[in-house]
């Protein structure tokens, strides 16, 4: 199909003002890939198609959507009520709204699930660090995206999740209560804050985008890695992005609409975790819920804050669990990439996984004793993991990795 | 290797158990399932009706209109009986109570919740409803003073008195509470999401054509790899 197009004169025209030709050669037809990929390598594709998604439906959504946090009826505000104006009178707002708001939780599950493989697999290592970071950077631009976002509607999860993570930066010495007025718009959150957040909330997206073509750009650069960690240099054992990668990302995006439409259509709140239940009940400065906990995709850092005693060394602790994901590929120091050639890194990569779920369990349920001490056992396990990685080759017996793939 | 990383990750998730379990523990007894339908057209008018004649002397449902009484199928009834209702009421106007906020402070010190987001609003949703309008005591022997003890409220005491106050205890009354409770929560359950039955009608072809879809991609994929030597 792409041959037919590029044989036409409109191609051509096209061709000699932009080099489009080229392009398309350099980055789909001719772009070598590993044939080896396995199928944990289309969820960068899937991470992208959410990306747009989420910004097609936010457009619609910002049509509707008015940030004001001014008293209407029954302890509503205008902002609550044009979330319940998009759900019930705009036509198809219901799908629009479900889909943005599922499309935040689903962005999350397939980001992480990338940067798993990522690790897994030592995607971050030599010549692939700077692509590394710049993920980073995205991951704590849809942290901050996501966090905005959830001010939007207004309900009282919105406002005291927004509350307690503003206080957050309160807690950072000399410049803590300046900059938590700055993010609040004033002493308290409220109307201000809301207008700032919504301006935000939209920039925010734009930057993922532009970032996400230099994350593209880099990986165009040192080619993508594979299952087995090892350099392929001859033409045999690379194929062609197009049409092989192309028709397989294709069929994981219909594996993944499927289940994200499932969902969307089926189960929108997911039980409390997509949408909490507590946003159905409007904002309310005087009523503190019994138990404020942000959406699952920041609960395992939230676990993180939670477990120190000190404020302020809880905020550093979880400023330090993100960002010492800058510096994985300086601390991992072994030759060799992949997981299935390290038999401790990768018994160590496993652990670090349920770590982290169960960190998310934890900030997700109300505070106990015992959960405390889960959350801070598993604290102590998310830093040891990276703390660790440095001195592993000591120890560690690597096994041969093969000749090609 | 494998399996030792599955044997660690298990005794990692069962030293976290005994934080799992105690993390369950909910406050209140378990809530009493409520026999709703929401495709069942009677059961939300029925519900309709005690929400109109019963709440509405407290509550509103702000966010649902006299017109969408008529719009929405799963209620649909006729421009006289809206009419009816609505009195001198715009049609687009929303279900709101003539008990003011000020007025309901003075009586019953607090003011009552709007009821169009109720559902989704409480955790258990209309189960949580339905529980409530049945688990008021009335105790004769005094033990509970007022109507207003009700165990699944957290706290147990509600500033609602018991809207079915008038219900006795007798077999045929029961039935009755049972039956208006149920209506009410499936109406309320209904409100709170206008669109669902026909999302989730939509969302049957959506999904049909794209199990569809992926398996026609599943097939070309194949073909595409075939020539792909491991
Ligand atoms: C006499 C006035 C009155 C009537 C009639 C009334 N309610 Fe209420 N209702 C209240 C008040 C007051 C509250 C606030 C209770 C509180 O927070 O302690 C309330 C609270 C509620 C709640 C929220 C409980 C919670 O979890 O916060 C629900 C649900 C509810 N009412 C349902 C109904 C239904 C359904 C009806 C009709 C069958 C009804 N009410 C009729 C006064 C009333």
């Amino acid at each position: 199909m792409l041959d037919t197009i590029m044989q036409t004169k409109l191609f051509a025209w096209v061709d000699r003002r932009t080099g489009a030709a080229d392009i398309i050669k350099s980055q789909l037809t001719e772009y070598p890939v590993p044939k080896n990929l396995n199928y944990m390598w289309n969820f960068g594709s899937l991470a992208l198609l959410v990306l747009v998604l989420q910004i097609v439906t936010g457009i619609f959504l910002a049509m509707y959507y008015k940030p004001s946090a001014a008293l209407t009826y029954g302890g509503y505000t205008v902002a609550f009520d044009s979330v319940e104006r998009i759900m019930r009178d705009v036509n198809f707002g219901w799908l629009i709204r479900y889909m943005h708001a599922v499309g935040a939780s689903a962005f999350f599950v397939v980001v992480y699930m990338h940067i798993g493989r990522g690790l897994y697999y030592g995607s971050y290592k030599e010549p692939r660090e700077l692509l590394w970071i710049i993920g980073v950077v995205i991951l704590l631009i849809m942290q901050g995206s996501a966090f905005f976002g959830y001010l939007l509607p207004w309900g009282q999860m919105s406002f005291w999740g927004a509350t307690v993570i503003t206080e957050l930066f309160g807690a950072l010495p000399i410049i803590g209560e300046y900059l938590q007025q700055l993010l609040r718009g004033g002493f308290a959150v409220g109307d201000p804050t809301l207008n700032r957040f919504f301006s935000l909330h939209y920039l925010f997206p734009l930057l993922l985008a532009a970032i996400v073509g230099g994350h593209v750009h880099a990986l165009h650069v040192v080619h993508s890695n594979n299952p087995e960690g090892i350099d392929v240099h001859s033409d045999d054992q690379k194929i062609n992005f197009h049409p092989y990668y192309t028709i397989k990302d294709a069929f994981g995006v219909g594996v993944f609409l499927t289940i994200y439409c499932y969902v969307v259509f089926f189960n929108p709140q997911m039980a409390g975790y997509f949408i909490e239940v507590d946003n159905y009940v409007p904002a309310n400065n005087l009523q503190t819920p019994a138990h404020i906990a942000p959406v699952w995709y920041l609960t395992p850092w939230y676990t993180i804050l939670r477990s120190f005693e000190s404020k302020l060394l809880g905020v550093i602790a979880m400023g330090g669990s993100l960002a010492i994901l800058f510096v994985l590929p300086f601390l991992d120091r072994s030759k060799v990439r992949s997981g299935r050639y390290r038999p401790m890194f990768r018994l160590m990569v496993v652990m670090f996984f349920v770590d982290v779920i169960v960190l998310g369990y934890c900030g997700h349920s109300a505070p106990s004793e015992t959960l405390k001490l889960v959350g801070q056992i598993a604290t102590a396990y998310y830093f040891a993991f990276f703390l660790l990685l440095p001195f592993l080759p000591m120890v560690e017996k690597t096994k041969p990795e093969p000749e090609g793939i | 290797m494998k399996k030792y990383s599955l044997i660690a990750a298990g005794m990692f998730l069962a030293l976290a158990m005994p934080g799992f379990a105690s993390a369950n523990e909910e406050h209140g007894p378990a809530l009493k399932h409520a026999e709703i339908d929401l495709t069942d057209q009677e059961q939300i008018r029925r519900g309709l009706t005690v929400f109109t004649d019963v709440c509405m002397g407290c509550h509103s449902a702000k966010y649902v209109t006299y017109k969408g009484l008529m719009d929405y199928p799963e209620i649909g009834i006729t421009r006289e009986q809206v009419d009816e209702l609505r009195g001198s009421n715009p049609l687009t106007a929303g279900l709101i109570t003539e008990l003011t906020p000020e007025d309901a402070k003075v009586s019953y010190g607090k003011v009552p919740p709007d009821l169009s987001l109720i559902v989704n609003g409480r955790r258990g949703g209309a189960s949580y409803v339905y529980s409530l309008m049945t688990g008021f005591e009335h105790d004769d022997s005094g033990k509970v003073p007022d109507g207003n003890f009700n165990e699944y409220f957290p706290g147990k005491r509600i500033a609602m008195p018991d809207p079915f106050s008038w219900l006795g205890h007798d077999e045929a009354d029961t039935k009755q509470l049972e039956q208006d409770a149920a209506d009410v929560a499936a109406f309320l359950a209904f409100i709170s999401d206008p669109h669902q039955n026909e999302r989730q009608a939509i969302g049957k072809w959506v999904v049909g054509f794209l199990i569809l879809l992926t398996l026609v991609l599943w097939r070309l994929k194949v073909e595409v790899w075939k020539d792909v030597k491991h």
